[in-house]
């Protein structure tokens, strides 16, 4: 187990560190965008790089996210039973959303 | 068999809030704040490659008050996360641990957290063009 938390601490350091330029750029980004209409958003993500961007900023969150909601759980989910359905559906649903995501990018980026 | 009398730990609400554990518990609580404003990301995200529909409903639904008043604490969890999260990271390489320099770090993220919060959300009212 111990090797799993110490992966663990890491990756959440690691992912963390990643996020400190993502989530500047995210504010710079939505301060521009998230009052324009569609066609405005769609020509943004079409250029590679708001793109690529992006892409980094949703895998990441996920994952920092994924990690994250793992030790809430763990710390307040009691019954054995529970907790390992809980920690299922928070790696489903954190994938899930994630992919999603990766997919909307990819939709506007290359234009499908 | 009936369990021994003994002596129960003390319990949370037991202990007067410091700014050490109240900043503790709002590091997790902005933390899943966060995620669960990620889903409403993936929405916008999602309607502006598929569904003009849908993404005429996000748009709509930011512009409302309960749409801002979300981002307003989407805001603010999003600069509390960064700027406690980087007092975290600080500590990790052994920075800042102390109880002088722990209080006077907690005090700073509060502070710009704040400050930033009202920025930036003054600044997009002002760039969306809805006041």
């Amino acid at each position: 187990m111990s090797a799993t938390a110490v992966r663990h601490w890491r990756a959440q350091r690691i992912s963390a560190l990643a996020l400190i330029p993502l989530v500047l750029w995210l504010v710079e980004s939505l301060l521009t965008h998230l009052g324009e209409d569609r066609a405005q958003v769609q020509a943004w993500l079409g250029q590679p790089i708001p793109a690529v961007l992006a892409a980094a900023l949703i895998a990441v969150t996920f994952f920092h996210l994924a990690l994250g909601v793992r030790v809430v759980l763990e710390d307040y989910v009691q019954t054995p039973g529970r907790l390992a359905a809980a920690l299922i559906a928070n790696r489903v649903a954190c994938w899930a959303l994630g992919l999603i995501a990766l997919a909307a990018v990819a939709t506007l980026a290359f234009g499908f | 068999m009936t369990p021994a009398e003994r002596p129960l730990s003390p319990h949370l609400q037991i202990y007067r809030p410091q700014l050490t554990s109240v900043l503790s518990i709002t590091h997790r609580g902005t933390g899943l704040a966060l995620g669960i404003g990620a889903v409403f990301f993936v929405w916008w995200l999602s309607g502006a490659a598929w569904s003009a529909a849908c993404f005429a409903a996000a748009q709509a639904f930011w512009g409302s008050w309960l749409g801002k008043l979300l981002l307003l604490g989407w805001t603010f969890s999003l600069f509390y996360h960064l700027l406690n999260g980087v007092r975290h990271l600080l500590w990790d390489i052994g920075f800042g641990f102390d109880l002088r320099s722990t209080y006077r770090t907690g005090w700073m993220v509060v502070v710009f957290s704040v400050l930033l919060t009202l920025f930036a959300f003054g600044g997009g009212l002002y760039a969306w063009g809805s006041p």
